[in-house]
């Protein structure tokens, strides 16, 4: 199954091949190549960082699940499946999984109450993004906003919260079917909004 | 696209954002597997999720962090075990010392005789052939409580796939089979196929290992319902816990 121009991101390789592509250096990864893993790193781990930020809520923990990440990418690179999507997804679903079962865990509990609030958790100022990174934020920024409250409240609880649909449904009190279909129609106006700027851009061109 | 599926796009949209609990996601899983139009779904809905977190305010990390990343590396690395996966060519030539690579040519010599009398035995096709030229690994199987049982699993370095010979296992009754297992800890353990024995109680099956070995802590042969089971259900019959 070919999907979102897959084809068309594959011929457009040929012609902008001066870097190597995510597969390529997931390739080379599997051949133990570290170079291609600082590659990925150099790519990836502003995002990746910032998404595990984002879940963990605390620095030093974002870092721990940055490297979780990239220790196992050089581990499992080999069970990468370009079926299930481009590679920056596959990063980002180690990180996501990673990063929330810190936030579940005991030890991190404790860990966030035990931290004082001294503003050690800010980050770093990020790395310039590129025009497609520019548009694509903007675009996902907009189609955010363009959710209801409830429909936003439904995505971020999922996706950065950790929670099941039930899970959700016992936290703001509502039955099941309503959260399972809010959440629905929340993904489903993203994407409409979201496939079109995606789809061009099917795997991601590296960073100047 | 179906009534039922459109039921089930609901569950789709909070799989792709991780949002289903185990048991909900295994079914919901389980019929992505069989429809297209839900696989196409999910995709989209993956996509979405995949660009969620570009919205959020960049938080680069640290300079360091790629040094402890590096560091933490080379430090699993240099703790890994001796052939546990397959290396570049320049780290070969980097980290090889001459008794290194004599044992290498040992083994390597050790794995070609090894399948050379098996391919005499068995007449075994291209495939075995083109495994016996490449590197490979030689893992010993031991009965248990099976006094003269044992069999020799060749797996190739770069995983894949691999080969089993089995001796002095008995010829089961219809409706059994005989299933290799890849097990791991705190994961379900993986069937690398089913074979039968012959009247002599040997078999030279092809296998189907996992593409890394590295997180298999048991190899082991059980008796199973034919045409296998998803998880052993069988005794252990054969195995290598010491197998590394």
């Amino acid at each position: 199954v070919y999907a979102f121009g897959w084809r068309r991101r594959r011929a457009l390789d040929h012609v902008e091949s001066e870097e190597p592509t995510d597969h390529e250096l997931l390739r080379r990864i599997g051949l133990r190549d570290e170079s291609a893993l600082e590659t990925l790193y150099t790519r990836y781990g502003g995002l990746l960082c910032t998404l595990a930020l984002r879940i963990v809520g605390d620095r030093e923990l974002a870092l721990e699940v940055l490297q979780d990440t990239f220790l196992r990418a050089w581990r499992e690179s080999a069970g990468y499946d370009p079926e299930r999507g481009r590679v920056p997804w596959w990063l980002m679903g180690i990180t996501r999984n990673r990063a929330i079962d810190l936030l579940r865990s005991r030890t991190h509990q404790a860990r966030l109450r035990e931290r004082p609030e001294d503003g050690t958790s800010q980050p770093e100022p990020a790395q310039a993004d590129g025009a497609d990174d520019v548009v694509l934020r903007r675009t996902v920024e907009k189609a955010l906003h363009g959710l209801t409250t409830v429909q936003r409240q439904a995505i971020e609880l999922a996706y950065y919260g950790g929670l099941t649909q039930a899970e959700i449904a016992s936290q703001l009190g509502e039955p099941l079917g309503t959260v399972k279909s809010r959440t629905r129609e929340a993904m489903d106006r993203l994407r409409s909004v979201l496939l079109p700027v995606i789809e061009p851009t099917r795997e991601r061109k590296p960073r100047d | 696209v179906t009534d039922t599926c459109d039921h089930r796009f609901a569950d789709l949209a909070a799989l792709a954002l991780g949002s289903l609990d185990g048991r909900e996601r295994a079914d919901i899983e389980a019929h992505v597997a069989t429809c297209p139009a839900c696989v196409h779904r999910l995709r989209t809905y993956e996509a979405v999720a995949g660009a969620l977190p570009r919205a959020l305010e960049p938080a680069g990390p640290p300079p360091v962090a790629w040094a402890a990343i590096r560091a933490a590396l080379r430090d699993e690395r240099t703790g890994a075990r001796v052939g546990a996966r397959p290396m570049a060519r320049r780290d070969w030539l980097r980290a090889a010392t001459w008794p290194a690579l004599a044992a290498l040519v040992a083994t390597l010599l050790v794995w070609n005789v090894v399948l050379q009398r098996e391919l005499a035995r068995y007449s075994s096709g291209p495939q075995v052939e083109a495994l016996a030229r490449r590197p490979g690994r030689l893992i010993i199987l031991a009965g248990r409580g099976l006094p003269g049982a044992s069999a020799r699993l060749l797996v190739a370095m770069d995983g894949g796939h691999g080969h089993l010979a089995v001796s002095g296992l008995k010829p089961l009754s219809p409706g059994r089979t005989y299933q290799l297992w890849f097990v791991r800890s705190g994961a379900p353990a993986v069937s690398g196929g089913t074979f039968a024995v012959d009247g002599h109680g040997r078999a030279w099956a092809s296998i189907e290992p996992p593409a890394s070995l590295d997180e298999v802590q048991v190899i082991m042969v059980t008796e199973e319902p034919v045409p296998g089971s998803v998880a052993p259900t069988g005794q252990d019959l054969l195995d290598a816990q010491s197998w590394r």
